[in-house]
């Protein structure tokens, strides 16, 4: 496991998501990239019921990554992050008490993987409440795994299928105390992910860009 | 269309030719047949000697007037085997039947074939004289007496030696960390890990580099059972590349004389790899080239390029 980058692609005006993921894939085509099967991340969020006071309740995520099939990942709000088998889930509905499912919440990206020379790519559409909310692209330089020293040939990657639109070195990265090293479980993808995740949440709803 | 009408004109005088000869052949035996049957019986003997020499003349200038006809004919026809370029095999192509025997097609092939082969294999040869490896140039240069003589010298170093010489090396550099293994009796086996961006195992042989390996710096550099897995290769694109130029310095870097100096060019050449993912290709700028980075290092400056970059 390498350094990872999720970002969020803007849909192309005048096209739908659809089109423009599927532009996407043509380009990553043309580079050479050759297409492995697909890929999917989802997440949903918990309250915690057991508020104390003044304080706003504290969020819970649980999220699936397909690169991980076996594991179930959990991230608190701002806090500690725990990588658990996949029958968590199950935990979970006996924790009913204490945490509930926030309904309506769950978020997915789903789409095809790619792969190009040590590269990965997942070009996803993201979903909440089954209609299309943006595109998120996920790039993965699996050679190198401190993100300081591959950013500027990540971003000259991806900048040679996305444009200019490339994004900063991720913060998950850049916040890192000691060294740029990126650990061996997804939990950066997966904080990365959860970013993206309420960042689209938070936008409006786009016209016009239901499912079809 | 001259080709055509020329061949035309040679057949039509072939066969004229054909006739002269035959004709000619007919004459000459009408001389020796006259000789043979020697004199006819007539009432003198001049009036025998006198025939048979008139019919003996008369048989003369018929060979020598059949001989005149068939060497004026012979100009007609003319030698068209060498106006083609591919001589008489050039004959094959007048085949009618080409579909069911493709002769002539398949003999330029060949031919084709063959001059393009030499003119390969002349170039080659001439760029390897040029830039023979040194390991293999030693063994042709040197005479086969002396060479065993040279090698038990420096293949038989003591233990002690080999560890002060990687020890030393080990403290030039300090972001590179050599390990030093002995799996196996007393040959050496090194692991380099450089930076957080790779890892290298290295075969010695006393202090001769015998074959190095590259991995990523998070991949596995030890077998199940615990030992140190020295074959295979590495999972990346990027590293297999290394690796592929990791032992063309191997061959690069020889000098059977003083095989510290050796090792420790090479360690000085693989230390440059520490910048692998920072530096941008010396030639043509970019980081990335079919989605690798500069994966080669110049032996004498260490500048990193692209494989294709490079000359």
């Amino acid at each position: 496991m390498g350094v990872t980058c999720v970002c969020q692609v803007p849909v192309v005006e005048g096209k739908s998501v659809q089109q423009t993921v599927e532009q996407l894939h043509k380009r990553l085509e043309q580079l050479g990239a050759v297409k492995q099967g697909s890929f999917f991340v989802d997440c949903e969020t918990y309250h915690a019921t057991t508020n104390t006071g003044a304080q706003p309740s504290k969020l819970l995520y649980v999220m699936h990554n397909s690169e991980t099939p076996l594991s179930c990942l959990v991230l608190f709000d701002g806090g500690p992050t725990l990588a658990a088998d996949a029958n968590f889930d199950v935990l979970m509905v006996k924790l009913k008490s204490h945490f509930q499912n926030a309904k309506g919440h769950k978020v997915e990206s789903r789409g095809a993987r790619y792969r190009y020379a040590d590269f990965l790519i997942k070009v996803g559409t993201v979903t909440m409440s089954s209609s299309a909310r943006g595109i998120s692209v996920e790039v993965e330089y699996s050679a190198c795994v401190v993100p300081g020293d591959c950013w500027n040939l990540m971003k000259e990657f991806m900048q040679s299928f996305l444009g200019p639109s490339v994004p900063d070195l991720p913060s998950v990265f850049s916040s890192k105390a000691e060294g740029l090293f990126a650990p061996a479980d997804c939990m950066d993808t997966m904080n990365q992910y959860l970013e993206l995740f309420s960042k689209i949440r938070k936008q409006q709803v786009l016209p016009g860009s239901g499912v079809r | 269309m001259a080709d055509v009408m020329n061949v035309g004109v040679n057949l039509e005088a072939f066969s004229q030719a054909i006739n002269a000869i035959q004709a000619l052949r007919s004459s000459v035996t009408r001389v020796f047949d006259s000789l043979k049957d020697g004199m006819k019986n007539k009432e003198t003997l001049e009036g025998r000697e006198k025939v048979f020499i008139t019919d003996f003349q008369d048989n003369l200038q018929a060979v020598n007037r059949d001989l005149t006809e068939l060497e004026r004919l012979s100009n007609l026809v003319g030698r068209p085997s060498e106006s083609h370029p591919l001589h008489n095999s050039g004959l094959l192509s007048l085949d009618p039947v080409q579909d069911k025997t493709p002769l002539y097609s398949q003999l330029l092939q060949a031919y084709k074939w063959s001059n393009k082969l030499q003119y390969h294999a002349g170039l080659a040869s001439s760029l390897l004289n040029q830039q023979s490896l040194k390991r293999s140039a030693n063994q042709i240069g040197a005479s086969a007496k002396r060479r065993p003589k040279v090698q038990p010298s420096t293949l038989v170093l003591p233990i002690q030696y080999v560890d002060d010489v990687i020890s030393r090396i080990g403290r030039m550099f300090p972001d590179m960390s050599i390990e030093l293994f002995r799996p196996n009796g007393t040959s050496a086996v090194l692991l380099v890990t450089l930076g957080k961006v790779l890892k290298a195992i290295v075969v010695m042989r006393s202090l001769f580099i015998d074959r190095t390996i590259v991995r990523g710096y998070h991949e596995n550099v030890y077998s199940e059972d615990g030992k140190l897995d020295i074959w295979s290769k590495s999972n990346y694109q990027v590293f297999q590349k290394v690796t592929d130029h990791a032992t063309t310095a191997l061959l690069h870097y020889q000098l059977p004389q003083m095989p510290d100096v050796v090792v420790r060019s090479f360690m000085t050449w693989l230390r440059s790899y520490t910048k692998l993912f920072q530096t941008p290709c010396q030639r043509c700028g970019k980081f990335l080239q079919d989605g690798l980075p500069p994966t080669w290092r110049d032996f004498r400056t260490l500048e990193a390029f692209h494989d294709t970059c490079r000359q």
